[in-house]
């Protein structure tokens, strides 16, 4: 590998969709793959310390009007803790509610080479 | 009503020294309402020997739920006499202005149009006998919420007299005021451009989550479940999204309930926002910017310093409206009810200024 980065394994590694965690630069992460984007969160929520890795990918639901037919938003960019159901966006690690106060940190991830890299500071 | 009976006519809220936002006014019989029923309705009380709506299925600590200096020399009943209502609160405690929150239990009528007419008469006797009477009172508009549609045909016919200033609803209702079908009441309020005010009492479910405790002091602790649960109901249900311009007075349910309340709910609105889409922020945001909450029956820590981290855990100085609920027996002294360490400026607010700006007077 020429570039400088953490080698989280082979893209085949992970399922699209699946949600995993994977140990590196001494860290828990888990890392979401949606085809040839991954998204990498640090594992653990910042409201009780669970491990967003037990948790599961699905949508925002839209702001929608009192009595209208909610719409789901961004199938696969939101990742929901096990434990109290706090949703963050995958993008960014920011809660979908209070989200300047509560995220989780991201790293960008990206492929080279069929390899999974990350940038750790 | 004439025009002179309906101009409201005080002096100007600058000068103000303290305002009532809990003041009882009850006819003294059916006999006081008959003027303003009409001839099929009065036919019907006369034919049915009905005296007015069930009495208390708690019997209160004192007759008529009254302290016992407010039975008036008249003869009449607590809250039955304004004359006597003015000498003894009013010219007493020096009350600029005061809300009178009439509790005549017509919801528990199941005669829909009996119980209308009841709540038409209800509202015409207070602004006749009441309203009439003094400057300072000021009213409340009485509504049959098992009729939502005929309730806000009542508010747009009585807010046409500017001096009453707000909806009353009763907390024990049949359904939590959060579902669609109360929309009917808080649309009027709006379009009339008055407040909404729940009060304690009622003739729907029991005070508790559980069902009907045994005595009065379960019921009299126990109201703040009622009033959490409406207010939660009016916030998830998107009341406020559907009202923007709706305020909100929680009438004689405690307040030291209210900072656990909005940190759960904040909390559980972090997981569960999905399922209430409609609202566009905390659930907390909704009811500081919307809802004030009376003082009485007030809260009395064994320190009173905790009062002052209470209010500061509800974070907003505007939120409590001064109130005595005379002439019950568990009346608020203007002079002893606020301990000392409620002073200066929020002191100021609670007795004055938070129900000028809350009521517009």
């Amino acid at each position: 590998m020429a570039s400088k980065g953490v080698d989280l394994g082979a893209v085949e590694a992970f399922a699209d969709g699946a949600v995993q965690r994977v140990e590196a630069g001494g860290r828990g992460l888990v890392v979401v793959r949606r085809g040839d984007v991954f998204y990498v969160l640090r594992d653990i929520c910042p409201h009780q310390g669970a491990r967003l890795s037990d948790g599961q990918v699905t949508g925002q639901v839209a702001e929608c009007s009192l009595g209208g037919e909610p719409a789901l938003e961004r199938d696969g960019e939101i990742l929901v803790c096990p434990w109290h159901g706090w949703q963050f966006d995958l993008c960014t690690g920011r809660s979908l509610v209070d989200g300047e106060k509560n995220r989780v940190r991201s790293y960008p991830a990206r492929i080279e080479a069929g390899r999974v890299l990350l940038e750790l500071d | 009503m004439t025009e002179v009976e309906s101009a409201v006519e005080t002096q100007e809220a600058s000068t103000f020294s303290l305002i009532d936002c809990d003041v009882h006014n009850y006819p003294n019989s059916i006999e006081e309402l008959m003027p303003y029923l009409s001839a099929r309705w009065q036919a019907y009380v006369r034919q049915s020997g009905f005296s007015g709506p069930g009495g208390p299925t708690y019997p209160k600590g004192f007759a008529q739920a009254a302290r016992r200096d407010a039975w008036p020399p008249s003869g009449l009943k607590p809250g039955g006499d304004p004359d006597f209502a003015r000498e003894q609160l009013l010219d007493e405690w020096g009350i600029d202005l005061a809300i009178l929150n009439p509790l005549y239990g017509m919801t528990a009528l199941h005669n829909l149009d009996f119980a209308n007419a009841l709540m038409r008469a209800v509202n015409a006797w207070t602004a006749h006998t009441w309203l009439g009477s003094d400057t300072r009172w000021r009213g409340s508009i009485v509504v049959n919420a098992n009729d939502p549609e005929n309730a806000a045909a009542e508010i747009k016919r009585a807010s046409a007299d500017t001096r009453f200033v707000q909806v009353l609803l009763l907390v024990r209702s049949s359904a939590p005021y959060g579902k669609r079908q109360f929309r009917p009441i808080f649309a009027a309020a709006c379009e009339a451009g008055l407040p909404v005010g729940i009060h304690f009492g009622g003739s729907g479910n029991p005070i508790t989550a559980c069902g009907w405790p045994s005595y009065y002091i379960e019921d009299h602790t126990a109201m703040s479940q009622a009033f959490e649960a409406q207010l939660v109901s009016i916030v998830c249900e998107g009341v406020f999204c559907e009202f923007p311009e709706l305020r909100l007075a929680l009438i004689e349910g405690g307040f030291a309930w209210l900072p656990g309340l909005m940190w759960r709910l904040d909390k559980n609105y972090r997981g569960l926002h999905s399922e209430v889409p409609w609202l566009k922020k905390l659930p907390s945001e909704y009811i500081l910017e919307h809802c004030c909450a009376t003082t009485q029956p007030m809260e009395e820590p064994k320190n009173p310093q905790h009062l002052m981290q209470l209010i500061e855990m509800i974070g907003r100085d505007e939120f409590l409206l001064f109130a005595t609920d005379y002439p019950h027996w568990d009346f608020d002294s203007p002079d002893r009810a606020l301990p000392p360490v409620i002073a200066g400026d929020l002191r100021q607010k609670i007795v004055v200024d938070n129900a000028v700006a809350f009521y517009g007077f």
